[in-house]
């Protein structure tokens, strides 16, 4: 456990450059967004009242307030996110090249330490989770801040202000990274750790088997897939709508807990057996 | 006392080992010698679970290899095993950090016999002195084996001395070493034993001292006895 715990400090450490890197640019994209996005609904709201003389009643009669949702869709806040999301894909693949890749030869020693190599496993896969959760707790800091300078920039009759809930509600594709419940966040995250923990298997048969392995690894990333849809498949092909909502779900937490064990398993045997650097 | 038992390993349709068995006790210098290709880096590999093989058994006093093995053998390999942007000091603390046999008091003494500066990072250091953090690395462990790959590979005249240096200090005695080295005439002197590896078979297994006294043969002898034939 203090192994596993001093692997995920040294892991994080690591990635401490390119998250602070993702969490800049994710601040500096969405404040400017707010910035732009309000300005350009003031200068709008000036052409059409003192040019084209309309009233402030007609004009937020026709193009109603502005709201955080406005900004919130804008490539400006939508933007940041999906580079922070492609970000941490293509870590889940740098977190394990980079030891191996060029002058870093740094797997010699993580393999040669005196703890499980198991402990590797779990050190990378919680970084990719601290990573993950880092970006959108920080999302939910800088949300407010954002609002705070929309709220100094248009005026309150301009305004309509929105909490942040009824902001993610009113987004589906943001609800994804931003559960409101405590259940969806179990669901959402523990379906991302699942597949992180597929491509991790997937990797770890690449470097045991290199050419090989790549076909082993999207093959077992394909079984994966086929067990996880199988009860959605049976239930609506096969069993014509045979399952309860809630049976559906259970079925598909078991099917994700033995992939995930199965990914677990199969890593560690991996590593212990299979490996070469 | 390690044991390689009939080792055999393949990469592809290749065999680069067939059947390698030798044995390397404690306290002596054992020198696995052969051409490039030979498979010599892979049977370091091997001993220290880096690449699995095919066939055979390893055992380290007894025992296969598990995660307490790495408390009582290192392995220096001929590339670096830390981070290019650590420094010496920051290597020094991640090894002390997961290592239980880290002996900081040696590894100082190592830092000041190689004259390395704690604050060099790893990747602004020549390769002999790269080579030395290496050594440093290894040597500072309290273990019973070291295994070192190449240790003298283009590395200058003056670093070759420093290190073939170690090999006649105590950072060395009463560890079993496993050493494979194309220079054999800078520790040639040092070698208790030494292991000839051609076509993935040990063609000849013998110990150093016996030779020059039994027969008058140095290594470099025997080698071309073997090699020429």
């Amino acid at each position: 456990m203090k192994n596993y715990l001093k692997l995920v400090n040294f892991e994080f450490n690591r990635i401490a450059i390119l998250f602070s890197a993702l969490l800049g640019i994710t601040f500096v994209a969405q404040i400017v967004g707010v910035i732009v996005q309000s300005r350009s609904y003031l200068s709008m709201a000036n052409e059409k009242i003192y040019d084209e003389m309309m009233s402030k009643a007609q004009f937020l009669e026709i193009f109603g307030q502005m709201s955080f949702l406005q900004i919130a869709r804008s490539v400006w806040f939508m933007g940041p996110i999906a580079f922070c999301i492609a970000g941490v894909g293509f870590y889940i693949f740098l977190i394990w090249y980079r030891d191996w890749i060029g002058k870093n030869t740094f797997i010699y020693r993580l393999l040669m330490l005196p703890t499980t190599r198991l402990n590797i496993f779990y050190s990378k896969i919680t970084n990719i989770l601290i990573m993950t959760f880092g970006l959108v707790a920080f999302q939910l800091i800088i949300i407010p801040i954002e609002m705070l300078v929309m709220k100094v920039m248009v005026p309150n009759e301009f305004r309509r202000d929105m909490g942040v809930n009824e902001i993610v509600s009113s987004m589906p594709e943001l609800g994804i990274i931003i559960p409101t419940s405590i259940v969806e966040l179990i669901l959402y995250y523990g379906a991302g750790m699942l597949v992180v923990s597929i491509l991790f298997t997937a990797i770890l048969m690449e470097r045991s088997y290199r050419w090989k392995g790549i076909f082993a690894g999207l093959i077992y990333s394909a079984v994966a897939a086929v067990v996880l849809i199988s009860p959605v498949f049976l239930h609506e092909f096969v069993l014509n709508g045979f399952f309860y909502p809630i049976e559906l779900l259970i079925l598909e937490i078991v099917m994700g807990l033995i992939v995930l064990a199965l990914s677990v398993w199969l890593s560690g045997f991996l590593l212990k057996n299979k490996i070469t650097v | 006392m390690i044991e390689v038992k009939a080792v055999e390993k393949k990469f592809g349709r290749k065999k680069i080992l067939k059947g390698v068995s030798f044995t390397a006790n404690k306290g002596e210098i054992t020198c696995l010698i052969g051409i490039n290709g030979v498979g010599k880096t892979t049977i370091l590999n091997a001993i220290m679970a880096l690449t699995p093989i095919n066939k055979g058994q390893i055992l380290i006093d007894g025992k296969r290899l598990d995660k307490t093995t790495f408390e009582k053998i290192t392995f220096i390999p001929d590339v670096i095993t830390m981070l290019p942007q650590m420094t010496i000091a920051e290597a020094m603390e991640f090894m002390n950090d997961f290592y239980t046999c880290w002996n900081q008091e040696r590894a100082t003494e190592l830092l000041e016999f190689f004259r390395l500066n704690l604050s060099d990072r790893i990747a602004s250091l020549s390769k002999g002195n790269t080579a030395k953090v290496n050594l440093l690395l290894g040597l500072a462990l309290d273990v019973d084996y070291v295994l070192m790959d190449e240790p003298f590979s283009g590395i200058d005249m003056f670093s070759r001395e420093e290190i073939a240096n170690v090999f006649t200090s105590h950072l060395i005695e009463n560890r079993g070493v496993i050493i494979t080295t194309h220079e054999v005439g800078d520790i040639e002197h040092l070698i208790d034993k030494v292991v000839l590896l051609d076509d993935g078979i040990v063609t000849k297994e013998f110990s150093a001292e016996e030779a020059r006294e039994n027969e008058g043969k140095s290594v470099i002898d025997v080698m071309r006895e073997v090699y020429k034939r």
